[in-house]
């Protein structure tokens, strides 16, 4: 890729959206997103949606949000496809023999193609937030199949979706955590003894308030603060509607929330600071949200993008914001993580004391906004070419291990 | 005869361009309308006598008469930018067109047929007029909701052929999972019942339920092949009736082991035509319960009550407030908040102190409901009782939503006076400065409609500060019924729900509280948005 001007063949990048998770609608404005962001005089991108159902599709709707409103873009203008079987082939097959013949027409221009309707694949880019796709499971199937992808694999994706997992490593490497109780979905087969028991365990070991979570969700479902018995058991049954286990920690009252990206590069670099809007308590009232950016329907954020974070806030001392940037590349190291994380901290403003608090090993728009400010003034498509250029080599690298038997393992002559 | 033949294709080709189009927005309604005729030509009515098309036509058929070539540019010319400022019925409007492959199936045999009477027409204007093909243009557009209609009847005997197919797969889906099956049925409420019992139940054992409100045979047949899998221990279906008979239909693909009945009222009156027809259809949930199988009753509904009675091979469970029979469950203490409901719910043995951040008395009473009959299977009744506090509102019946200081009391999917008095009660028990109401009023009710939404208009009246009536269905019971109160000055009339927001943007204040009531399918709107963009649409493009 050292060369200059157009390489005859673009390698093609195929950038994976949808999945089955609550985060659906986010993966696929993130995924459109960050396949126009990629550059297309260096390679040739294709989107691949991934539906509820966790078929694969390919076709030029894709490229555009307007195709996934009022219930899904239109599948009879897509082709389904499968990874193929077989390791280090790497391309995508249509499902079906009717879905071969109008694969060149469906994917448009500038894709090679093999026989049969085959594009192969030279680079990933899963874009997936959420269960099956943040959680290892596309990671795994990638992995089957010896293709080369951006982002974490699969044992750095499984333990980042796992908070109490985290939370043990991270601890492990001197990062500080808030404490926790773990409780597990499978008391509810066991009569209502529960209900009374952990409240107990509760103000035994922190006191309240309490912030319920689900173990393995990255978005913020099923997230709610309890004060007393009856919200906790409430917030519990809540989580139990979505994960097999709920984390329980005490809830810092003054409490500001910052994120760190870190970037998997020869040496993984950790971004500049953000602070979310909603971390700092201020409702915006009717007029503020409404009104003056003219009318927007009830419900709708779109007015709300931009508004959402301060990069470097102010209230961040320099020490607090080099600690948050050394621990969110340890945690990102001792993971194994690849590609672009996201790790959450909590600060008690009270106590003036950081904790890590979450990882996300595919954020939203994978985070690119922090990246673009000083120091590193990296746009997204600078940085997406350098994460794929690394993918493929990491891959190779992979390819190269031994899999064959060794002669003492040779039982089968 | 020299001018005829070089512009007929050009006609023609313009016409075919424009008919696609139409066709494919009345598909959307017809689609809506679930296919059926008589629904379908309910909305029609005169619908296609008001399009510009067939005026185009008309006014191009007189103009032939002084300059030919300036009738056929203007036709040709009108037709293309109708059909080009004509919105996307496949993404636009409150519920778009899916093109789904009966869809697709219905459309192209209407092509033909429209084509096809097209050419038949011109064939037989031929030899007389020269304006042939825009006579034959006229009459199609005018009669072309009626290719949608021929092309169904036509492809009728194929699609039910599909259909059974389906159907056979959902029962042996069904018979494979072989799930205890909980029937629900009512008046009102049932959709509510279903959604409260799947999600309490969900905690007792893996429990399906189909979103929304899906209650049709085609709807829960799809629901059960695409969501049914093995290990999921109950169904909770819900069992529309839109006449006699159409229980018993549903009961007969998923035979239910307990059922629960609401309400039994004078919804959908003019679907039925008396209130006993209306109870027949309801038993039939009822007489499908095997012997000795739950079933679960609302005892402060008369109607109920009196199938409750006449069910003595199961076991009846009765809840309720106002009622004096033995209950299972009876509510008692209800209280509204910002944040939701309190109430206690006292069986024989016990008495349970409930919250639930859901709003409204007869929702409360569903919640009674899904209690007994969710630890009539077995749920545990302290987890359940904790359970209500995760309930989250059906989306648009009765859901608060705080928004910048404005509180919404959306309550759109309702569309009965029992739910329109519930979401008043609850917004004069809330603190506000001023309340609005936007609502179209309630339909379907016969000859009682003026009276009931007069009723309504009046309480409406004596609880809010300013009443927005929607569309036309009720306008002139809305005014009466304010006009009695003496605030006739408080009602605004608007013609569509663009409109409506458009006047509360203008004037909502944090502190006010809305109640959006009983929004109305498409189908009762206007025309605007069939042939051309509503005024919304113009101002995003």
């Amino acid at each position: 890729m050292s060369g200059t001007g157009t390489p005859a063949v673009r390698p093609t990048i195929a950038v994976m959206f949808g999945g089955r998770s609550l985060e659906h609608d986010v993966s696929v404005v993130s995924g459109i997103q960050i396949l126009h962001a990629i550059d297309p005089q260096r390679f040739a991108p294709m989107p691949i949606y991934i539906d509820q159902m966790l078929r694969w599709w390919v076709g030029d709707d894709l490229w555009h949000s307007e195709a996934f409103k009022g219930g899904g873009p239109d599948r009879s203008r897509l082709v389904e496809v499968a990874l193929s079987p077989g390791f280090g082939i790497s391309q995508l097959v249509p499902v079906g023999v009717a879905a071969s013949l109008r694969t060149g027409a469906a994917v448009g221009s500038g894709l090679a193609s093999a026989g049969g309707g085959a594009i192969p694949v030279d680079c990933f880019v899963p874009v997936l937030h959420g269960t099956f796709g943040e959680d290892g499971c596309v990671q795994g199937a990638l992995e089957l199949g010896g293709c080369a992808y951006v982002g974490c694999g699969v044992g750095a994706s499984a333990i980042g979706m796992n908070k109490r997992a985290t939370k043990i490593m991270a601890a492990h490497y001197g990062v500080p955590v808030v404490p926790w109780l773990s409780c597990e979905r499978s008391i509810l087969e066991r009569g209502h003894g529960w209900l009374t028991e952990y409240p107990e365990r509760v103000s035994q070991s922190f006191g309240w308030p309490v912030i319920v979570k689900p173990c393995n969700l990255g978005s913020s479902a099923g997230v709610t603060v309890a004060t007393d018995a009856g919200e906790l058991i409430a917030g519990v049954l809540k989580v139990f509607e979505y994960d097999v286990e709920a984390i329980i920690e005490p809830f810092i009252k003054n409490r500001l929330e910052i994120n760190v990206a870190v970037a998997g590069l020869d040496e993984p670099v950790a971004s500049v600071t953000e602070m979310p809007v909603t971390s700092q308590a201020t409702p915006l009232t009717f007029a503020e949200k409404y009104k003056r950016q003219g009318r927007k329907s009830i419900g709708s954020s779109e007015g709300m993008a931009g508004a959402l974070r301060v990069l470097d806030p102010d209230q961040l001392t320099a020490e607090m914001r080099a600690a948050a940037q050394r621990y969110a590349t340890t945690v990102f190291a001792a993971l194994g993580c690849e590609g672009i994380s996201r790790i959450d901290f909590l600060i008690d403003a009270d106590k003036n004391e950081l904790y890590f608090n979450e990882i996300n090993t595919l954020p939203g728009s994978l985070a690119f906004y922090l990246w673009s400010a000083a120091p590193h003034h990296w746009t997204i498509t600078d940085l997406l070419a350098r994460l794929i250029d690394r993918a493929q080599r990491l891959r190779a690298m992979k390819r190269g291990l031994q899999r064959k038997p060794p002669p003492e393992l040779k039982l089968l002559g | 005869m020299t001018e005829f033949w070089p512009w007929v294709p050009v006609l023609s080709a313009a016409f075919l361009f424009l008919v696609c189009w139409r066709l494919l927005a009345y598909l959307r309604y017809f689609q809506q309308e679930g296919y059926d005729h008589r629904r379908f030509l309910r909305w029609v009515n005169v619908r296609s006598l008001t399009d510009p098309a067939f005026w185009l036509a008309i006014a191009c058929a007189f103009l032939f008469l002084l300059d030919t070539l300036l009738a056929v540019v203007l036709f040709t010319v009108g037709a293309v930018v109708l059909a080009l400022v004509q919105p996307d019925p496949r993404h636009s409007g409150k519920i778009p067109l899916r093109l789904t492959w009966r869809a697709r199936r219905v459309l192209v045999t209407a092509i033909v047929f429209a084509l096809a009477a097209y050419v038949l027409l011109i064939r037989v204007f031929i030899d007389g007029e020269v304006r042939a093909p825009l006579v034959a243009a006229a009459a199609m557009f005018a009669l072309l909701p009626l290719a949608l209609l021929l092309a169904n009847a036509v492809l009728a005997p194929y699609e039910s052929g599909v259909q059974r197919g389906y159907y056979c797969e959902a029962v042996a889906r069904l018979n494979r999972v072989s799930p205890f099956v909980i029937g629900i049925t009512g008046s009102y409420g049932k959709s509510s019942s279903k959604a409260m019992l799947a999600h309490l139940l969900q905690f007792h054992a893996p429990t399906l339920a189909a979103s929304g409100s899906i209650n049709t045979v085609m709807g829960v047949t799809r629901h059960l092949r695409e969501d049914l899998v093995p290990g999921h221990r109950f169904l909770v279906a819900e069992m529309g009736a839109y006449a006699v008979g159409s229980i018993t239909r549903l009961c007969a693909l998923t035979p239910p082991a307990a059922g629960l009945i609401t309400a039994v009222g004078d919804m959908h009156l003019e679907r039925f035509g008396s209130t006993e027809a209306i109870m027949r259809a309801k038993s039939e949930l009822a007489q499908a319960i095997p012997p000795g199988g739950i079933l679960v009753v609302n005892a402060d509904s008369p109607n109920a009550l009196r199938i409750a009675k006449e069910s003595t091979h199961c076991r009846v469970l009765l809840y309720g407030e106002q009622s004096t029979e033995a209950l299972a469950t009876r509510l008692e203490d209800v209280h509204f908040t910002k944040q939701g409901s309190r109430f206690v719910l006292r069986t024989p043995e016990r008495t349970y102190e409930c919250f639930t951040p859901l709003l409204g008395r007869p929702i409360v009473l569903n919640l009674a409901g899904a209690f007994t009959l969710a630890i009539a299977v077995g749920a545990d009744p302290d987890v359940t009782v904790a359970a209500f506090r995760t309930l989250k509102p059906v989306s648009n019946r009765l859901e608060t939503i705080e928004d910048a200081g404005v509180t919404w009391i959306r309550d759109a999917y309702n569309s009965n006076q029992v739910g329109f008095r519930a979401a008043l009660e609850v917004a004069a028990d809330l603190p506000a400065t001023r309340r609005f109401l936007v609502t179209p009023g309630v339909i379907e009710l016969g000859h009682e409609q003026y009276d009931v939404n007069k009723a309504l208009s009046r309480e409406a009246a004596a609880v809010c500060d300013h009443t927005v009536v929607v569309a036309e269905a009720n306008r002139v019971a809305f005014v009466e019924g304010h006009r009695e109160a003496g605030r006739e000055d408080r009602l605004i009339v608007v013609s569509n729900r663009t409109d409506a927001f458009k006047w509360l943007h203008e004037h909502l204040h944090e502190g006010d509280i809305v109640i959006l009531e009983n929004d109305l399918p498409d189908l009762y709107e206007q025309i605007a948005g069939v042939f051309w963009p509503t005024r919304q649409k113009r101002a995003a493009a």
